[in-house]
């Protein structure tokens, strides 16, 4: 991978103590609290983050994986369907405190998205948003709770995020290209 | 949760006409695909919306519930909008021909057209003439490739990897499009598939075969036998599938009775016996208890007849969204 | 030349080292032609120096072409076809003399209705020579015999019910004995009902695997067998009797005439161009010749393997009747036409209005709109060599007249470059090529597998009995 790094290994895992912390901090404690990550990188970041919870609280959140592809507005417009990589939310939904977790915030688009999935499968108290690294460039009215780093970009630009669960390593790059980058 | 996608996997087919154009690629992605729709099913509200904005139109010549029905849910799970033609009560039957229908049809907005016909080829006409997607929902004797896909997924749930599995297809094949279109994924799946029926109901089919036998065959498509002796079918048989016996089969000369049949070749448990122990049953219905299935097999716990109905809809789920993709111009990530 | 209208006297044409191909003479090679006042006034062959660079592969001078097997609509179904376009797709593929079949609506069973195509024939200005077959049967309805004496006085050049078999044994064996004192052929469309109800496609692993009902061999090869039958049981009493087999398309059947001629039965047959260069793997997508479609060692080719199948399946044009069979049956109809067992190639040219064909396979009319594309495909199989020119070229000349004996038309059995006789003949560009399209194509009837096709072959000139019956608008 080319581009500037711009998070470490190292620096990726004190932003997700820290914003573990916050989590908990803002909730109040862990009751009625669930992580759901969003395809792709988002899930095994929610895992870290439920992970790092636990470590010093008495209790692991739950945690489940959203697949936003069915409820993107621009499914008529992109050529080709993405895959879809699967959704699993084996609890209920209803009455709890959902922190979605995403690696990169951008448009905002993605986050819409996953709120318009997450009220087919009840009807949470509140929704929060943790993300990695937010990027700007809002096209709608979308905030996060927590974030890992705020990174100000171009619109030509990319932010990669690497997890070594998927990638096999733990990185944030930021790197030129041609066009706009699409969605997130 | 499902494994990571193959990389470089796009659908590019504008239509669902028959099995046979599809790679194990795409079949591949269809069972995957699949996988997520089934997710959808089983949330409180099955709804995703996928298709909003996208208006499909079923238009079954030929009647059929199950079917129909089918394609119905899986539309509106995906948001669709819904025009349902029923040939019967329409000017069809007032003669308008196929082509008109489909050109009104089109104009009145329709993006996609699932069909189902009683002559084979018909939807390959509706393809010519329609600027969308065609679903061919049965034609003929020819070819019913949701069935043949959702029978498959069926199989994969419970057997896992086909290849090398023995799967039968048990009946009247000679006029069965269910058959056809099985063996088109069943071999491109690499399965052992036998077909079996009395003579009459088997004629071209050894031809097809033995063309097939000298691995001269459609690439990516293996080999399957043929025959007319129930027990080397039956024998260690991962798989039985049995298809409907029509009363129509002894008016055309083609059987004695309905009684030979079901004395000669029906699925009783009996039979089932020479089976593996744990042998699926799968017939793809309407059935006739006590011809071609006998009652007591219909029932058994080890039959998926009823699980192949919501296999059905999560298929067809799957085959929609993927015809509403457009044309290929690359995967874009999620 | 350029002024000329069609119908008009060819007053002057001068065709200079082209390729000549004459079946009377049995010869072909360099050389000129003169017509002068409608006349071919001279044929000279050239030698030597002359000769050099004049090839087969150029430009080609042919008799005027026969066609004794095509169908002209009128009266009945004018949407179809009339008389006047039919006689234009004629001159447009070359042919100068058409015999027409007789199931019209009302069907040709009576001179009253040969009168009315004659004149419609007159009508239209066309200098093609029109024949008329008259039906075996009433109304075609294979249960009493037509008026065939009064048919046969009135000029009918042969008896037929095609469409279908004439329908019984004793039916044919009386009108081939009734018409054994005229010497005149009856055309038979062997087909024998029982085998083929409701049939959609050649049987075979194409029909298995696009779910089609099957049209069996033993469909053609069974009535084949009691056509023969028939004829042998009534040549003792009418010695003149004569039977034709019109459209063979299967190995069997071609067989059993090949050992019937051999054991001097009077029989003689034809074969369509679309039996001898397509076959059923058309139906199923493909669009290569038959040839194509075996391998070295004679063995049909897979389409679904070898990524022959390039356009959708169910084409509603390559749907006839005989079907299109498969690439063995194919080469058998070659080879029969090669050692002449075939005497004929007529076209069973059948045009059908667009709303007869653009409709569901299984519903879809019988029938290929074949006229116009004849010649091209014969010169492909001439080019692929699989047919000598020579002997394409009788099939469409000498074959068909002996076929029809002494009522072969205005040029009789001398259908070759003869001197001092009105001009017939065909010039054809055999190096050039051109595209069938719906506009392309005289006739009304568009229905042709070919269409989109680039073919071999260009005519150039038709000039029928001394007058001009196509001009290409490229020719000079």
């Amino acid at each position: 991978m080319s581009g500037r790094q711009i998070m470490t290994a190292e620096e990726i895992r004190r932003a997700i103590v820290r914003v573990s912390h916050e989590i908990v901090e803002r909730h109040g404690g862990t009751e009625g609290l669930v992580l759901i990550g969003i395809q792709r990188r988002g899930v095994p970041l929610a895992e870290r983050l439920a992970a790092a919870i636990a470590e010093h609280e008495p209790v692991h959140p739950p945690v489940g994986a959203l697949d936003i592809t069915f409820y993107r507005d621009d499914l008529s417009l992109i050529a080709q369907h993405p895959v879809v990589k699967g959704t699993a939310i084996p609890f209920d939904l209803n009455d709890r405190t959902v922190v979605l977790v995403d690696d990169v915030l951008y448009t905002g688009r993605t986050i819409r998205a996953a709120m318009d999935a997450l009220v087919d499968f009840g009807r949470p108290r509140a929704i929060r948003l943790a993300v990695l690294v937010d990027r700007g460039h809002r096209e709608l009215p979308i905030r996060a709770d927590h974030v890992g780093k705020n990174v100000p970009t171009a619109r030509d630009e990319i932010v990669r995020v690497h997890v070594v669960e998927t990638d096999g390593e733990d990185a944030v790059r930021l790197e030129q290209s041609g066009t706009p980058a699409a969605h997130a | 949760m499902t494994a990571a996608p193959m990389p470089g996997v796009t659908w590019h087919h504008r239509h669902v006409l028959d099995v046979d154009v599809l790679s194990a690629a795409d079949i591949d992605l269809v069972m995957r695909t699949a996988d997520t729709m089934r997710e959808v099913l089983a949330r409180p509200i099955p709804r995703v919306p996928a298709l909003r904005g996208t208006s499909v139109t079923i238009i079954f010549w030929e009647a059929s519930t199950r079917t129909r029905v089918s394609f119905e849910v899986a539309a509106k799970n995906l948001s669709a909008d819904v025009v349902n033609i029923a040939a019967a009560t329409s000017s069809v039957t007032k003669g308008e021909s196929l082509v008109d229908t489909i050109r009104t049809v089109e104009a009145l907005g329709a993006d996609m057209i699932v069909m189902r016909h009683s002559v084979s080829g018909a939807p390959y006409l509706a393809a010519e003439v329609f600027g969308g997607s065609v679903i061919n929902g049965g034609d003929g004797w020819h070819a019913h490739p949701s069935q043949a896909l959702l029978d498959l997924y069926t199989m994969r749930a419970h057997l896992g990897d086909l290849a090398g599995r023995k799967i039968v297809i048990l009946g009247d094949v000679l006029h069965s499009r269910v058959a056809r279109s099985n063996i088109w994924s069943l071999t491109a799946m690499g399965a052992d598939l036998w077909l079996c029926a009395p003579a009459t109901l088997l004629r071209g089919f050894d031809a097809w075969a033995a063309r097939w036998a000298n691995g001269r065959g459609a690439p990516g498509h293996g080999r399957f036998t043929v025959t007319s002796d129930l027990g080397s079918a039956l024998r260690d048989a991962d798989v039985v599938m049995a298809l409907r016996l029509q009363r129509e089969r002894m008016e055309a000369g083609l059987l004695p009775s309905l009684r030979e049949y079901a004395a000669r070749y029906g699925l009783t448990r009996e039979r089932l016996r020479m089976a593996k122990p744990d042998t699926l049953v799968m017939h793809p219905g309407p059935m006739n208890e006590g011809v071609e299935i006998a009652p007591d097999v219909a029932v058994l716990d080890r039959s998926v007849i009823l699980e192949q109905v919501t296999n059905g809809v999560a298929v067809r789920m799957a085959l929609l969204y993927l015809l509403s993709g457009g044309h290929p111009e690359g995967v874009h990530g999620g | 030349m350029a002024e000329l209208a069609i119908g008009a006297v060819v007053e002057r044409l001068d065709i200079e080292r082209a390729w000549l191909v004459d079946p009377v003479s049995w010869r072909e090679g360099p050389g000129e032609i003169v017509v002068r006042g409608g006349r071919l006034e001279s044929v000279s062959w050239l030698r030597g120096a002359a000769a050099r660079g004049v090839r087969p592969g150029g430009m080609l001078v042919l008799p005027g072409l026969l066609d004794i097997h095509v169908h002209l609509r009128e009266p009945g179904n004018e949407d179809a076809e009339t008389v006047a376009t039919g006689l234009a797709a004629a001159a447009h593929g070359g042919f100068t003399t058409v015999a027409a079949m007789p199931n019209t609506s009302p069907a040709a069973d009576d001179p009253a209705v040969l009168a009315r195509v004659r004149a419609a024939a007159a009508a239209s200005g066309s200098p093609v020579e029109l024949l008329l077959h008259g039906a075996v049967t009433a109304a075609r309805a294979g249960e009493r015999l037509a008026a065939l004496g009064e048919l046969a006085d009135a000029g009918a050049v042969g008896f037929s019910d095609d469409g279908a078999a004439v329908k019984t044994a004793v039916l044919l064996r009386n009108a081939l004995l009734y018409l054994g004192a005229f010497g005149l052929p009856i055309f038979e469309h062997a087909e024998d009902p029982g085998l083929t109800a409701g049939a959609e496609a050649h049987e075979g692993v194409v029909a298995a695997i696009l779910g089609l009902r099957g049209w069996p061999v033993a469909g053609e090869e069974t009535a084949v067998a009691r056509d023969l039958a028939v004829l042998a049981a009534v040549v003792p009493d009418a010695p003149a009797a004569r039977l034709h087999l019109t459209h063979l398309s299967t190995a069997p059947a071609l067989d059993l005439v090949r050992r019937a001629k051999a054991a001097g039965l009077p029989v003689t047959c034809d074969v369509t161009p679309h039996h001898l260069a397509l076959t059923d793997e058309w139906v199923a997508g493909a669009r290569r010749w038959s040839w194509e479609a075996l391998d070295g060692d004679g063995a049909v080719r897979d389409p679904w393997a070898d990524g022959a199948l390039v356009a959708h399946p169910y084409a509603t044009a390559a749907k006839v009747n005989p079907p299109l069979r498969s690439a063995e049956h194919a080469a058998a109809v070659l080879a029969a036409l090669v050692d002449g067992t075939a005497d004929a190639v007529a076209t069973d040219h059948a045009p059908h209005r667009a709303v007869d064909k653009e409709t569901e396979f299984g519903l879809a009319a019988n029938g290929i709109s074949g006229i116009e594309t004849a010649l091209s495909v014969l010169l492909a199989a001439v080019a692929a060599g699989r047919l000598p020119l020579l002997r394409a070229v009788a099939a469409l000349t000498t074959g068909p007249a002996a076929v029809l004996g002494a009522r072969a038309g205005r040029r009789g059995a001398a259908r070759g470059l003869v001197e001092g006789a009105p001009a017939d003949l065909v010039v054809v560009d055999a190096g050039d090529r051109w595209t069938v399209t719906a506009d392309a194509l005289r006739s009304l009837g568009k229905n042709s597998p070919l269409l989109g096709r680039d073919l071999p072959g260009r005519v150039l000139l038709t000039v029928a009995g001394g007058r001009l019956g196509y001009r290409d608008a490229g020719a000079a």
